[in-house]
């Protein structure tokens, strides 16, 4: 198999609102695009040239762009963005949350195969051209929409707070310090994210106070124990990254570019109730997830001791608790003392989400999985200025699709 | 740091007194001293307090005060922030008062938008002036996080540079020294835009005048929000007090462009000061069934509908900021020859060159005047703007040719030497909505 290099990408300012701005997803995807080459180091003259040969394709991610733009057809429409676009082999992905995810997938088994040298790899969402009561049953289609999410009121804080509910009475974990750690996770991701000039939450206020404070006006419950600070954001965004042959990485004399290592792809039952009757054999609360990293890991080579920082899927705070075992930071169910100890915040041993997360940069569906593999790269490579890491030589990345079903882990590392 | 854990903040049932009170009590985890002038009303700003930074823990640094308590709330603060009304009368008498009670090692403030920082400074007591500045907040500084920060002659460097970082790194502000002149940086480029759209709108008064004049400097001029807008949001006594402010107290290349039309003279002493009181230069009259949206005809001397303007150059314009095509926008706007066109062209111009000169009168560094427009203002900020319209025309060879009068009273080739790649993206700012 060929080596799958990353030359680089660009993500939007996730604290755009496109809809006040007045600009539709063309508008979006020509400057995520623009900037996302440009950031790779390539421009469109080269995306003609390499298509002259069919060396080049393009993988877009994309959860529901149906219901929040009345648009199907997403691979296409790059075309809209460029006229180097015609011609050029291009289609979209789609696995809920992990939609960038499966574009990535596709992407580097393209490349891996010879197939292409250059991928350009484009995740996007528009979330906000609706009311949050709109899009949150929109998002409900990520959870088996007929049983868990027609005519229920957001559907996916009420999954995420029974898994809160669940990892209490799996683990039998004091309620209190629980909670705290999870108002712990929200506040960290929002304090990375004042480092993220990106970031949609950049100039909120959050303090752990605020957020161990649930169930008042201005932090409401949203799903069981869950209040607004354990979520996610909804946002307008896009990313792009381009992943790139060991011939044309050699043919432009690049050294030192970043590879991707290793990956991880499961997934789980559909349905939450099914996914818990599913665990009770396993120590972790969410066995297939905890598999996809070790997938990951054994394709990689590589264990938790050698990677430097961890992106994770907090689109609540109880998924970024479970990651933290699924990871290998602790044993299953003692994922608390990762929190407590400090071992995941900024300045800590095993740092997760330096650059805020889904609660701190936000979370335009489609796109967030390749944010995220945009700042693995950013991170290996010493290019995430205000969150960078020091020395980092490895980073996992955690995506994933509904209810912690469709899991995807990614490695990216330093080429030795 | 700065270690800053009380806090007084005077003023506190003004918008910008209760804005200011949240940021100390929420990012600066302080507890703030709020003293009103009636202890009644304070109690009943505190919930807004709590609300303008959507965080209820922040109620119980929250301690409401009245005046007569402000020489024990002063003594035991570290940080006095004064928010008072735009009286220097006002001003000087809270300065003689916490001067005298202001510990030896707190630091005080005004929050003044325009009056002279260093006249105030005499106010207090001659070992306590070295810790006393400007700091000139925008509102709602919860979204709106720029924050001038003006020393005076009296000022110790080594107080000001904590402040500096206080300011920046525990209160998340993008903070900007400028010096103590009128309106200080923010305001003199912004209402020197503002007054001269006011000025044009009475100049073409036959053509529409106000509506006329925002829908050919819209958002899709970058800006959120048309220039006479932003006037009658803002309120048009706080308008006329900032350029008359800088009318009188300062002569510079462009004077005349602050000088304030008669009839907005009028609106003001006819107390229509805008949204917050229901009638300005626009009117608003919600029905049962929808909102109605009137603008002041100065020809009229009434209030009519909002004429919906369709400017061949604008609508192009338009069109293609909604699809991302910034570049074939601005060639609408360089190639167009109507009316309404070379008035928008020469209006971003001026604005570059007037903020090129400005950010060298009133600021430290060329950099500063993009701070204060996009993040005081949330316009395209000038460097942005040259970059911008550099993507299809030569823009110092179009000022020569359409500011004629301000190139020749500037050192326009100086000026120009300054310009540097901004550290802001234009795109997001050039809008197709209201």
């Amino acid at each position: 198999m060929n080596k799958v290099y990353i030359l680089g990408g660009a993500q939007t300012d996730f604290e755009r609102n496109w809809e006040k701005e007045g600009k539709n997803m063309t508008a979006l995807l020509r400057e995520a695009v623009f900037d996302g080459l440009k950031g790779a180091g390539l421009t469109f003259d080269d995306v003609r040239e390499l298509n002259k040969n069919n060396r080049v394709a393009c993988f877009v991610g994309n959860f529901i762009a149906e219901k929040y733009t009345e648009q199907g057809h997403l691979g296409a429409l790059l075309t809209e963005v460029n006229p180097a676009f015609y011609g050029v082999p291009s289609a979209r992905y789609e696995a809920a949350c992990a939609s960038g995810s499966a574009a990535i997938d596709a992407a580097q088994t393209k490349i891996q195969a010879g197939e292409y040298d250059v991928a350009v790899v484009v995740g996007w969402e528009l979330m906000k051209t609706v009311d949050s009561r709109t899009g949150g049953d929109f998002l409900g289609r990520a959870a088996f929409y007929e049983k868990e999410g027609k005519g229920i009121n957001m559907p996916f804080p009420r999954l995420f707070g029974k898994l809160a509910d669940e990892t209490l009475k799996k683990y039998g974990t004091n309620e209190k310090r629980y909670m705290d750690a999870l108002a712990q996770i929200a506040a960290i991701n929002y304090a990375n994210a004042k480092r993220n000039p990106l970031a949609q939450t950049r100039k909120w206020f959050m303090s752990y106070k605020q957020a161990s404070t649930r169930g008042t006006d201005t932090n409401p419950i949203v799903g069981g124990r869950l209040a607004v600070s354990d979520c996610s954001q909804v946002t307008d965004g896009a990313a792009v990254v381009v992943l790139a042959s060991e011939n044309f990485v050699r043919g432009r004399g690049l050294r030192d570019k970043p590879v991707i290592k290793g990956y991880g792809h499961r997934v789980a039952p559909m349905l939450f109730d099914r996914k818990m009757e599913d665990n009770r054999g396993s120590s972790y609360i969410l066995p297939w997830t905890r598999q996809a990293v070790l997938d990951a890991y054994r394709r990689s080579g590589l264990t938790v001791e050698d990677i430097d920082v961890f992106e994770t899927h907090d689109c609540f705070t109880s998924s970024e608790y479970a990651a933290v075992s699924a990871f290998g930071l602790t044993e299953p169910g003692r994922e608390y003392e990762a929190v407590e100890s400090g071992m995941i915040a900024f300045d800590g041993k095993k740092p997760i989400n330096p650059g805020g997360g889904l609660i701190g940069c936000g979370h335009p569906v489609g796109a967030s999985g390749v944010r995220m593999f945009l700042d693995l790269y950013k991170q290996v490579s010493g290019e995430a200025g205000g969150y960078q890491i020091s020395g980092v030589r490895n980073a996992m990345m955690l995506n994933f699709g509904g209810s912690a079903t469709t899991n995807y882990v990614f490695v990216v590392g330093e080429y030795r | 740091m700065m270690d800053i854990k009380t806090v007084t903040v005077i003023g506190v049932t003004g918008t910008m007194g209760a804005n200011v009170a949240g940021i100390f009590a929420s990012f600066g985890n302080a507890k703030v001293y709020c003293i009103g002038r009636d202890f009644e009303k304070v109690k009943r700003t505190i919930p807004r307090i709590v609300g303008s930074v959507k965080a209820d823990v922040i109620a119980k640094n929250l301690i409401p005060a009245d005046f007569s308590m402000l020489e024990t709330c002063v003594s035991e603060s570290d940080l006095v922030f004064e928010s008072s009304a735009e009286v220097f009368e006002i001003k000087a008498g809270i300065a003689g008062r916490v001067g005298k009670t202001l510990k030896k090692t707190a630091v005080s403030c005004t929050g003044t938008s325009g009056l002279s920082i260093t006249t105030l400074a005499g106010y207090y007591p001659e070992e306590m002036r070295s810790r006393f500045f400007g700091v000139h907040m925008f509102n709602p500084p919860y979204s709106m996080p720029l924050c001038e920060l003006i020393p005076t002659v009296y000022s110790d460097k080594e107080v000001l540079d904590e402040l500096h970082d206080y300011l920046d790194r525990k209160l998340l502000r993008t903070v900007v020294e400028v010096k103590d002149l009128p309106a200080f940086l923010g305001n003199r480029i912004g209402f020197q835009f503002i007054n001269e759209a006011l000025q044009y709108a009475d100049k073409y008064k036959d053509n529409g005048g106000i509506d006329y004049i925002d829908a050919i400097l819209g958002p899709f001029t970058g800006r959120v929000m048309a220039p006479l807008e932003t006037s009658d949001f803002v309120g048009l006594d706080v308008h006329k007090a900032i350029v008359d402010n800088i009318y009188e107290n300062t002569n510079d290349c462009a004077h005349e462009t602050f000088f304030l039309p008669e009839f907005f003279r009028e609106l003001v002493s006819e107390n229509r000061l805008g949204r917050k009181t229901g009638s300005g230069l626009y009117r608003t009259i919600r029905h049962e069934n929808g909102v109605e949206h009137l603008v002041f005809d100065i020809s009229t001397g009434d209030y009519r509908d909002v004429i919906p303007y369709a400017f061949p150059f604008a609508d192009k314009m338009k069109r293609c900021i909604a699809e991302g095509d910034y570049e074939k926008a601005f060639r609408e706007l360089a190639g167009s020859h109507a009316l309404e066109a070379e008035i928008c062209r020469s209006f971003l111009l001026k604005y570059i060159v007037y903020s090129l000169y400005a950010a060298e009168e009133v600021g430290y560094t060329i950099e500063v005047a993009d701070d204060v427009m996009a993040v005081g203002f949330n316009w395209c900020p000038p460097l942005a703007m040259y970059q911008a319209l550099s993507t299809v025309s030569d823009v110092p060879v179009m000022m020569r040719e359409y500011l004629p009068e301000i190139c020749g009273k500037v050192d326009l080739e100086g000026l120009l030497d300054g310009v540097r790649p901004s550290r802001y993206d234009y795109r997001p700012y050039f809008r197709t909505g209201m």
